[in-house]
């Protein structure tokens, strides 16, 4: 703040530079959105309108991405022909269940690894975090073999253990930073009143809720986000929404309006939830290495 | 409860700090010393070891069973040949073929490029809009705008792409088609330029996470320094340069490992735009492991490719983590 009243540059530079970033944020801004707009618009486009181009090289003609009617039809298809509901309720189940299950295991250890120390420690740690860290298709193939001899190739139950391998050690490693900022002078000042230990980490959980309720969103925006997985172990029973939105590619037969309107659906419910978390978005995306 | 606590110093622990001096004469004693807590080891036992390692124990059976257990499958099958049930052993033969497999091999060279591509276009366009996004007026709004393409499915993402770059009714396609940077045919039907359009989605998505990384070193960068430096007299590029470039490079570090890493683990723009194609040029090594497991499911080969996959990224990750140590990433 000081530094303003002190040294003020305005140079000629000064003001270029200005000019420039502001061009530069709205042509990136431009570049951002405008594949949402599009997906957006088409959804609600006829396909010959979502179709029309305007001559190559006619700039002017940009308008008749506008030109067009409404319709509901591409969602309508979704839902009634395409099983687009019973899909997202997949989706819903094998994210939030793996989100659950990797929450409840992984605050559990998150905590102790927290709060312990032991030799081989740093050993047991970085095992977690290489788990996440591993080529989803690499993980994929001895777990493809596992899973088809215990039968839980295509079923639901089988997704959610897929996604908890993400998942889970993502949850310990996020999670373990959240209890280290807990003074363990709380749980002590607790046991001294007579809380067993238990009561005393039940005592500690209302100061890392927000957290964790930020780490279970992200969890579910994750494991919703995966397609692999889903492609392979979900083929056949648990297909979830992307792997039905890329079903709808046909060599012959690609239902452009479908897939718009499959991309609306899939991306709407995320984006949102992302906005709800945003505070903890940076901390979560980069796995708790730089702190917003 | 954390009212009853905020008196308390809980430091105070060791018997010395009980008895100590008041520092100054002036201070007031807000609580008797003698009140401290009482010492460790009477009412208030060390936990016992055995106690935190029955709560970690779920967690770390079932990360065993789904990460350590297949992995040992994953060294075994690598020696087999042959599918469940009726596999055979063959040594290290699966390891030999692969020197001279020249899909693994152009897979390697295909996934550094494409790696060297998107890291070297996400890091400049980043930073250079974290740099401009820093305190301005709108900076919520821009960040929230940001944020948009990362909430989004990859493969999703690939699909919505697939219907931009059509040759026929495809708007970036007219884009670039307009502006002459393209002849008639699709971005994605040539080998020459298939790459990078892979590229440009890939940029589009992941862009923002760097510059989002970016801005919270930015907020780090200490302001004395830049102020030392305009009283000098340096111009802004010098400012930038001396000042806020040294102070970034650890968050911009970590920032490329964890999106390098990331081009090995997610394939999913790849399947959906080119699935490897056209004439290979897009298949960099995870898409044609995946081809070989799960479309010809040679699963042994696979497996052989998969394993040299993961040492690799081992070795990647440990480098991550030896990054996210150092106190100077402002990490844990």
């Amino acid at each position: 703040m000081a530094s303003r009243d002190v040294v003020h540059y305005n140079t000629p530079l000064q003001r270029v530079l200005s000019v420039l970033s502001v061009v530069f944020v709205i042509f990136y801004l431009i570049w951002t959105l405008l594949p949402f707009v599009i997906m957006f618009v088409s959804s609600f486009k006829d396909l010959l309108e979502a179709f029309k181009l305007p001559a190559v090289g006619d700039w002017a003609g940009v308008g008749v991405f506008f030109e067009f009617t409404p319709t509901l039809k591409h969602y309508q298809t979704l839902f009634s022909e395409n099983n687009f509901s019973r899909y997202m309720l997949n989706s819903l189940i094998a994210a939030g269940g793996s989100a659950v299950i990797s929450v409840i295991f992984g605050s559990l250890a998150a905590y102790s690894l927290s709060r312990v120390d032991f030799r081989g420690k740093s050993d047991l740690f970085f095992w977690i975090i290489s788990t996440r860290m591993a080529p989803v298709v690499a993980v994929m193939v001895p777990l493809f073999a596992i899973f088809r001899s215990l039968d839980l190739v295509g079923t639901l139950p089988g997704l959610i253990l897929a996604y908890t391998t993400f998942n889970l050690p993502f949850a310990i490693w996020i999670l373990k930073g959240f209890f280290d900022n807990v003074p363990y002078g709380i749980e002590e000042a607790q046991m001294v009143d007579g809380a067993t230990r238990f009561q005393a980490f039940r005592s500690i959980l209302p100061l890392v809720a927000p957290g964790i309720g930020a780490f279970i969103v992200l969890c579910i925006l994750f494991a919703w986000n995966d397609f692999l997985f889903a492609a392979i172990i979900g083929s056949g029973g648990a297909k979830t929404l992307p792997v039905a939105t890329r079903e709808l590619v046909q060599p012959q037969n690609i239902q452009w309006g479908a897939i718009m309107a499959a991309g609306v659906v899939t991306t709407a419910p995320m984006m949102l939830l992302g906005l709800v978390i945003r505070k903890y978005l940076v901390t979560g995306l980069t796995m708790g290495a730089v702190k917003e | 409860m954390t009212e009853t606590l905020t008196g308390i110093d809980m430091s105070v622990r060791t018997p010395e700090d009980r008895f100590r001096a008041r520092k100054v004469s002036t201070e007031v004693e807000a609580r008797p010393l003698s009140a401290a807590l009482p010492p460790p080891g009477r009412l208030n036992p060390a936990a016992r070891k055995a106690y935190y390692f029955y709560l970690m124990a779920p967690a770390i059976a079932l990360l065993a069973f789904i990460s350590l257990y297949p992995f040992f499958w994953l060294i075994v099958m690598a020696f087999q040949k042959g599918d469940m049930g009726a596999v055979e052993w063959v040594g290290f033969k699966n390891f030999t073929d692969l020197a001279s497999d020249d899909r693994f091999l152009s897979g390697w060279v295909l996934l550094f490029r494409y790696s060297t591509m998107c890291l070297f276009l996400q890091v400049s366009i980043g930073v250079l809009l974290a740099v401009v996004v820093n305190g301005s007026r709108y900076e919520r709004f821009l960040v929230t705008a940001l944020l948009m393409p990362m909430m989004m499915a990859p493969a999703v993402a690939g699909l919505l792409w697939l219907f931009l770059y059509n040759g026929t009714f495809g708007w970036y396609h007219w884009i670039f088609h307009s502006l002459g940077l393209l002849g008639s045919g699709s971005i994605l039907s040539s080998a020459k330029t298939a790459m990078y359009a892979i590229v440009l989605v890939d940029v589009w998505q992941w862009t923002p996470l760097i510059t989002l990384i970016a801005l919270a070193g930015l907020k780090r960068v200490p302001r004395d320094q830049i102020e030392a430096n305009m009283v000098d007299g340096a111009s802004p590029f010098r400012n930038f340069f001396a000042i806020v470039l040294p102070n970034l490079y650890p968050v911009l570090l970590i920032a490329v490992l964890l999106r390098f890493m990331d081009n090995f683990r997610f394939i999913d723009h790849i399947l959906v735009l080119t699935g490897g194609g056209p004439a290979n040029a897009t298949k960099i090594l995870p898409v044609y492991l995946f081809e070989v497991a799960f479309k010809f499911f040679d699963l042994g080969r696979g497996a052989a490719i998969a394993l040299v996959l993961l040492v690799v990224t081992i070795i990647l990750g440990k480098i991550l983590v030896g990054v996210f140590d150092r106190p100077t990433a402002g990490g844990r």
